[in-house]
């Protein structure tokens, strides 16, 4: 691999031992590919962080490497831990607390910024055709394919070694010429309460690039629709018919469309729940924008019912604690489990439920595996009255 | 007889040992103990072992599982593995237990048993069988 001088210096050492090993990781799994050189990102997003799912090794591995003297080189962001940092969840378990709490600070000492959350573009919004390196699959294909940057799906510890050096390595979705696309599908049969289950659909059945065409300008069904394709394939983008901005990709010459329609994805969408049903109603996967927040305080407003023993969760990006502290606390009066800065798909539920309802196939995706329950996809509006006993 | 195969390099380092083989791809997540050094679903300890398998697979936290094993003092001496990936990568370089990705697989662990010792020397691009 063609290394600058610079890179030269950090993999002989120069900068110490941490920066030598995170250069190493980069550049060996790069080659390893068929890589042949570094390309400098301007910002790193870490997953991997939760304590549920890394356990004492990651924790070990994150501490010893901030006493060896780590410390990130560009803008660097925080996926989600496995507590709810507001601390007042009814389900979301903090018996991990501690743990998390102490994985959170070498992180923060290490420079990271205090995002815990998978929705990272709400606090940088990357640039089109701008190289990053960033874990969170939900995140790394909005990035493509919304902003046109330039990110594949890294893995926790990679992402890390980015964040520490400041490159990662030129394969991938950061070449133009890999980013093409080989189909093309008209989705606009499919109606937005279902773009969870469409994305689900997307992922399990089409393995090239595809290009969307048909399909809704909102950005909220937009994110729910990618994170589902990038839960259940490996999808790392998705172009949307004028919408992913143009030369941030290319096209084949000879192209068919391929129609898709409500029923080829109603295994996806799952049954209603009935009356009986305990119901655990959930939004905020990926978490929540401040348009989403503001409807959902709008709609819980307007709504006079209880909730008996069903329950609302809904997850936010860790900053909403400061920017929407009344509107928290007025949902909370309200009965919503609001958790912060977590992910109920990386943590403990400390109560069962029958059936979850949700707006996110990404959500489904995971906890149905997780947590054995029946699932049924619908808007973001009906998950809340279906909780509401609507 | 076999009893030298060429290697590609990933992590260098000297490794003399008894081989353990697992024929299969491995999750370091999920399928491994790294306070004990075991590999679950065969119920075998790699502590200590020249360990043998075709590669890594799973979740990235894999790589931080890897890294765990050095520091317990449960690690094997050395990997031999059919195909490289990110994880085991990331993981042999962060824990420094040297990775080598063997040319002729399939030939190399028919060749290799309990009562063989597998040596690497640092430097060398091959792996010797003794015995």
């Amino acid at each position: 691999m063609y290394l600058s001088r610079e890179q030269e210096k950090m993999l002989n050492g120069e900068y110490g031992w941490v920066y030598a090993r995170a250069l190493e990781v980069i550049v060996k799994v790069g080659e390893s590919l068929g890589a042949e050189k570094l390309v400098p990102i301007v910002h790193a997003h870490i997953s991997g962080v939760s304590y549920t799912n890394i356990g004492e090794p990651g924790l070990g591995f994150i501490k010893d490497f901030y006493s060896k003297g780590a410390r990130v080189r560009v803008y660097s962001t925080i996926n989600p831990g496995c507590i709810d940092l507001a601390g007042s969840s009814q389900v979301i378990s903090s018996s991990f607390r501690e743990k998390q709490l102490e994985i959170n600070m070498y992180l923060e000492k290490m420079g990271f910024e205090k995002t815990f959350t998978c929705i990272p573009y709400l606090h940088r919004k990357p640039g089109i055709n701008e190289h990053l390196a960033w874990g969170e699959s939900s995140a790394v294909i909005f990035a493509n394919s919304i902003f046109g940057a330039r990110t594949n799906r890294e893995g926790g510890p990679l992402a890390l070694a980015a964040a520490l050096t400041g490159y990662t390595y030129y394969w991938g979705l950061h070449i133009l010429d890999n980013r093409v696309v080989s189909t093309k599908i008209d989705v606009s049969s499919i109606r937005g309460e279902y773009y969870g289950a469409l994305g689900l659909w997307l992922g399990e059945h089409i393995r090239e690039i595809p290009m969307l065409t048909g399909i809704s300008g909102r950005l909220d069904l937009l994110k729910i629709l990618l994170a589902a394709s990038a839960a259940s394939g490996d999808h790392g983008l998705i172009v949307l018919e004028n919408i992913t901005p143009e030369k941030t990709y290319l096209v084949n010459d000879k192209i068919e469309t391929v129609f898709v329609d409500e029923n080829e994805i109603e295994e996806y969408i799952g049954s209603m729940p009935s009356r009986k049903d305990k119901i655990l109603g959930y939004i905020g996967c990926p978490h929540l924008d401040p348009y989403e927040f503001e409807k959902l305080v709008e709609i819980i407003s307007k709504n006079d019912k209880g909730v008996g023993d069903n329950l609302l969760l809904v997850s936010i990006p860790y900053i909403y604690m400061e920017v929407f502290k009344d509107e928290i606390g007025f949902l909370k009066s309200r009965g919503v489990d609001i958790v912060v800065g977590t992910c109920p798909i990386v943590s403990k539920l400390s109560r069962e439920f029958d059936y979850l309802v949700t707006n996110s196939g990404k959500a489904v995706f995971y906890m149905s595996r997780l947590h054995k329950l029946n699932t049924y996809i619908t808007s973001f509006e009906r998950t809340v009255d279906l909780v509401y006993g609507g | 007889m076999f009893n030298k195969f060429v290697v590609d390099i990933i992590v260098d380092g000297d490794c003399r040992g008894k081989p353990l083989v697992l024929d299969t791809y491995i999750s370091f997540f999920g399928e491994v103990d790294p306070y004990k050094g075991i590999h679950l679903p065969t119920n075998s300890l790699f502590k200590g072992r020249v360990m043998v398998f075709r590669g890594a697979r799973g979740s990235t936290v894999g790589s931080y599982i890897i890294y765990g094993l050095k520091k317990y003092g449960t690690n094997p001496l050395c990997m031999i593995v059919s195909k490289p990936d990110p994880i085991l990568i990331t993981g042999t370089v962060l824990a420094e237990i040297p990775l080598f990705i063997v040319k002729n697989y399939d030939v190399f662990i028919k060749n290799i048993s309990e009562n063989t010792i597998i040596l690497h020397r640092k430097g060398e691009g091959w792996v010797e069988i003794i015995g």
